[in-house]
């Protein structure tokens, strides 16, 4: 690990003060990924900005038709909330399912976002639900937020203050753990909303998270789990690494996406 | 009279200490003064050394040393030993054995291999100057597959060992074999694979080495479990007198065979402290671990089974290429060819069998023991076949299996492997097995698994295996004035809690309150011999060494005993904890604090008298052997599996502390499980590098991936090899595991054609056989290489 300056500012303001006025900083959240990429020396930043004692990102809203959770809130938080779980319950088995207490302890909705990991749950949910992603600068349409692999479309220093979640009709969530990470092989989630069926899948895309057309089509005609009886999903743009090949997983996004129909329909 | 007995389920002392974070492990521990190695590992996994530039990082902060192989060439130490139980090749010709020196000398033959060790001030500057160590290699053509690297054009690790083959060995009855086969109605040929592993214990290896110049003297912490022949192992290394080398293990946090080797990291320290008459301090990192730790398991195999018409087995036939890393470490050759040779068969009624094992370097990190050492593979071997079979010729599994159990009446027997298989009842414990798995309704649990749309399966895997490891251990029992007692054994825990059990036993045999007994273990000081832990002999040899030290302390204890009773020696009796003459009894209590009074004693006795050592030697291996059986559910739309049950029945002999027993059982399952479902060490068979380097590839079983287990134990035949009648409970788990859950998947896919899937079951593997509708090719790994 390399040497750098450390800042623990208060308000949301001063962390994108300080970030600015350093050379190459970045923000520490829950420091679940940001830490061990700093021990291995994969990221090198003059300063580390931590936002554990801004109060103003964490936290939960609930009004008639979204959520709103800041940035800072941890995923047991999410996964325990009875207010989230009223109004979207699917958002609560996501969190519940991301690794382990420990990691659901310290994690947070904006760090797994910020680092769109192609394997994380939360992506699937922000896209699925076509949440908004609200910064020190701007709101940002969910359909714009990710831009492949581990990036997004954020800038440099722009902070990811809350994400706002619309309440839809219904929706699901289905993971298949990677057997070894427990992070997500494939993970879909599906969503009944005003504006139609939204499906996206993580864990599988080599661009990252993204909404499969068959599967939507499907859907927004019927949407129930036999509709994607006979339903296929192209291999060709899907990851293939040591536990799972394209075709794998492009079988197990239709499967999982049918648990999450059943979920979301109350069915199991 | 003693608070405790054999055979009761004592709570661990040491769980205490454990749970309240209290342990003592190797970076607990920090000496005055101490410098920080890291271990500047190879990148590649065959590469020509040119130059090591010491000068890049002499001038870096803190930086104190850097210990490469020149320091090794001119200092004149020697390379570390292998200490293989098979020495010689079928032919007679000894084995094929390359210098394994602690840092490589002319070529890197495996990622992780050690190259140069950095010593500096802090961790921090010594992994700054690791890493900028300036290292000129010459990348070479590597070979991960050990059946590969037998081929012809194969990349060649040692210029003197042809082919890449360190050991050829056989064992059996060739030609009567091959005649059963010529005889029998079927025979049934399968590849099978045994996958590679680490043992990945929680606590990485580290020490922390010091030398203290005024006597000469080394001290060495060590995460090791082995710390006898880890000594002088070092010392034959380091040129020096093992009794100048003190070797201690404090709290050792897991180590299942990996931290069984000398290994060169605890060398480089020792020798960087007396450079720099400062204590230098190592651990490894978690992503080193994967690297540099020894693997296991790792064989291909072909297994051939010949039956008559009615089922009745005539002979087994194997053949095995096993890898062992680029170098033959400590016991690594014999883990493939005499190791998995031993328990060939189980115990089933062999007429015949035959073994053959190849032993083969590979670019890959070395590969020793890891629990089990052979017998896992030799019983998963054996199950696998035996079950294919079954699937193949229309027999009904359980029954083939019952059909072909040595009947008692054979016992005692020796098997065509040579194996003396002195006691046991295989037949009863399989029926005892049967009977638990009847009272869990096995209609219901099939029931249960399709109303969730899933597949059900169930195998049983009787397993046999024997216990191995130093066949001598010491005792030595220490009564102080304050009424506590010190017991020290030359075995080594790594957390299976023998500060419990050994000690239960001391209490027991001599009637004294457990709370007296002070454990003491792994200090070569403290103990002048040991076979530390391996080969489940914590018990069987440590145990007895115990027994026998208690046994030898009464016959002492008996003439003070009979002084106090105004008898004489030969009148007094002992028994729980009393010593009687006619109608008058003394305590062994009081007679231990009369023991400590010169007027008490009987002349020609001093007080301490009672102070006494044993060393127990074992004379033949012990044959535990069990029944372990898996019902499953599969869910054919994703291939995961889940359990619905798991029993187990062991004959252990004598059982200690059922609890710590069933502790062993569930940890080796659980290994077993993780192996069979999970874990795999997986090279990049172009470039050599590790691909499972972290746990965010190398997947271990989770708690909740492990089912319930019901456990019983059969008692009724202890062995006569030991006093004790305990044959050893430390790796049958996981010997009985793979076997019992993979053939219980299959089970399930039958209606699906699935006959086969090599380890590890992974889902999308299991997905893949149902899509493909079982085609396999049963000649898949070893090809016409057998
Ligand atoms: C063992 C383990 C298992 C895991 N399993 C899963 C899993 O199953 N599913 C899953 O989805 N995830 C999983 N994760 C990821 C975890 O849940 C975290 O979401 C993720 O690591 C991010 O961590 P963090 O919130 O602590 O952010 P940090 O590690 O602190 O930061 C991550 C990145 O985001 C940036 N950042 C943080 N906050 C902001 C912000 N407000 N605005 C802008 N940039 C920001 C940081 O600069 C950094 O680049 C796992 C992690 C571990 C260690």
């Amino acid at each position: 690990m390399e040497e750098f300056t450390y800042t623990r500012p208060a308000t949301a303001d001063d962390a994108t003060g300080a970030h600015s006025a350093a050379e190459d900083a970045m923000y520490m959240a829950g420091g679940q990924t940001l830490i061990p990429v700093l021990k291995q020396g994969l990221a090198m930043p003059t300063d580390v900005v931590d936002l554990n004692r801004v109060g103003d990102l964490a936290g939960i809203q609930v009004t008639g038709d979204a959520v709103t959770i800041g940035a800072m809130t941890r995923h047991a938080v999410v996964a325990a909330s009875a207010e989230v779980k009223g109004a979207i319950p699917a958002l609560t088995v996501l969190a519940g399912g991301i690794g382990d207490a420990q990691v659901r302890n310290r994690g947070t909705m904006g760090g797994s976002l910020a680092n769109n990991d192609p394997s994380a749950d939360y992506p699937s949910a922000v896209l699925g639900l076509g949440a908004t992603v609200t910064t020190n600068q701007r709101e940002i349409p969910a359909d714009e937020f990710f831009d492949g692999m581990f990036a997004t479309n954020l800038e440099d220093g722009e902070l990811i203050k809350s994400v706002t979640y619309p309440i839809p009709e219904k929706a699901g969530y289905a993971k298949f753990p990677n057997p070894a990470s427990r992070y997500a092989l494939v993970g879909v989630f599906v969503a009944k909303t005003a504006g139609g069926v939204r499906v996206a899948v993580t864990g599988a895309g080599q661009d990252g998270v993204f909404r499969p057309a068959e599967v939507e089509a499907a859907l927004s005609a019927d949407f129930s789990a036999a509709a994607l009886d006979g339903v296929t999903v192209p291999a060709d743009d899907l990851m293939t690494d040591m536990h799972a090949a394209a075709d794998y997983r492009a079988h197990l996004i239709v499967v999982m996406a049918k648990r999450a129909v059943n979920q979301a329909n109350g069915q199991g | 009279m003693s608070n405790v007995k054999i055979g009761e389920s004592l709570r661990r002392v040491e769980d205490l200490r454990f749970l309240t974070g209290h342990g003592r492990y190797i970076d607990d521990i920090n000496l005055d003064g101490q410098a920080r190695a890291v271990v500047v590992r190879s990148p590649y996994a065959h590469a020509t050394i040119n130059s090591i530039d010491t000068s890049s990082v002499a001038d870096m902060d803190g930086v104190l040393l850097v210990v490469t192989r020149d320091d090794w060439q001119r200092e004149g130490f020697k390379p570390m030993p292998t200490k293989s139980g098979v020495k010689n090749n079928k032919d007679g010709t000894p084995l094929s054995q390359p210098d394994r020196h602690a840092l490589a000398i002319d070529r890197v033959r495996y990622v992780g291999e050690p190259v140069a060790l950095v010593v500096a001030e802090t961790l921090q500057q010594a992994q700054d100057a690791a890493e900028a160590l300036d290292v000129d290699y010459d990348e070479l053509d590597a070979v991960t597959d050990p059946v590969k690297a037998l081929a012809p054009g194969a990349p060649q690790l040692w210029d003197d060992i042809p082919n890449n083959l360190c050991l050829d060995f056989e064992l059996g009855d060739k030609d009567g074999t091959e005649k059963a086969f010529a005889e029998a109605d079927h025979v049934v040929s399968l590849d099978v694979l045994n996958n590679r592993v680490t043992a990945v214990p929680i606590e990485p290896r580290g020490c922390i080495a010091s030398y203290d110049a005024s006597e000469d003297k080394y001290t060495l912490y060590n995460a090791s479990q082995n710390v006898h022949a880890n000594r002088d192992t070092f010392a034959e290394v380091l040129n020096i007198d093992p009794a100048k080398l003190d070797h201690i293990a404090p709290d050792v946090g897991g180590g299942f065979g990996a931290k069984n080797s000398g290994y060169p990291e605890p060398p480089l320290c020792l020798y960087a402290a007396k450079r720099l008459g400062r204590p230098v301090k190592w651990i490894n990192s978690r992503s080193e671990s994967f690297l540099s730790d020894t693997h296991g398991r790792g064989q291909s195999s072909r297994v051939e089974l010949a039956l008559k018409a009615d089922g009745t087995f005539m002979g087994l036939r194997t053949t095995t290429i096993g890898g062992i890393g680029a170098y033959a470490w400590t016991v690594g050759p014999f883990t493939p060819t005499g190791g998995s040779a031993r328990t060939q068969g189980g115990p089933y009624n062999f007429p015949a069998m035959y073994y053959s094992g190849k032993a083969v370097l590979t670019n890959t990190a070395p590969m020793d023991p890891y629990r089990g050492a052979g017998r896992p593979e030799a019983t998963f071997q054996t199950e696998r076949i035996v079950e294919y079979a079954a699937r193949k010729l229309g027999f009904d599994p359980i029954e083939l299996r019952r059909k072909n159990l040595m009947p008692k009446e054979m016992l005692p027997h020796k098997t065509p492997m040579g194996l003396d298989v002195d006691s046991g009842d295989f037949p009863k414990l399989f029926e005892m097995t049967m009977d638990m798995v009847a009272k869990a309704d096995q209609a219901a649990l099939k029931a249960k698994a399709e109303a969730a749309g899933k597949k059900y399966g169930f195998a049983i895997a009787p397993y046999l295996e024997c216990t191995g490891g130093g066949p001598k251990e010491h005792a030595g029992v220490t009564f102080n004035k304050d009424g506590s007692v010190e017991l020290a054994v030359g075995t080594s825990s790594t957390g299976m809690g023998h500060e419990t059990s050994l000690a239960q036993i001391l209490a027991a045999a001599l009637g004294i309150e457990m709370g007296r007994v002070k454990f003491q273990q792994s200090d070569t000081t403290a103990t002048p011999l040991g076979g530390g832990h391996g080969g489940s002999r914590g018990m069987e040899v440590g145990g007895n060494a115990v027994k026998q030290a208690a046994d030898e302390i009464i016959e002492l204890a008996k003439p003070i005993a009979a002084r106090l009773l105004q008898s004489e020696t030969e009148e007094v009796d002992f028994e729980d904890g009393t010593f009687k003459a006619g109608a008058s009894s003394v305590s062994m209590n009081d007679v231990i604090e009369a023991s400590q009074d010169a007027d008490k004693l009987p002349e020609g006795m001093e007080p301490g008298c009672l102070n006494h050592s044993s060393v127990f030697e074992r004379g033949i291996i012990s044959i535990p052997n069990g029944v372990h059986a898996a019902a499953v559910a599969v869910d054919t739309d994703t291939g995961t599996v889940e359990f619905l049950g798991y029993w187990v029945m062991d004959d252990f002999g004598t059982i200690i502390n059922p609890m710590l027993a069933d502790g062993q059982v569930m940890g080796g399952v659980a290994q077993g499980i993780g192996q069979a479902f999970l874990e795999d060490i997986v090279y990049d068979p172009d470039t050599g590098q590790l691909v499972t380097g972290s746990l965010m590839d190398y997947g271990l079983p989770h708690a909740d991936e492990i089912p319930n287990m019901e456990i019983g134990y059969y008692e009724g035949e202890p062995t006569k090899k030991n006093p004790l009648g305990v044959k050893g409970a430390g790796e049958a788990g996981c010997v009985g595991a793979c076997p019992a859950v993979v053939n219980a998947v299959l089970d399930a896919l039958k209606d699906d054609g699935v006959t086969h899937i090599d380890m590890p079951l992974t889902p999308q593997k299991v997905w893949k056989a149902i899509r493909d509708k079982g085609a396999h090719d049963p000649k898949a790994l070893l090809g016409d290489a057998a």
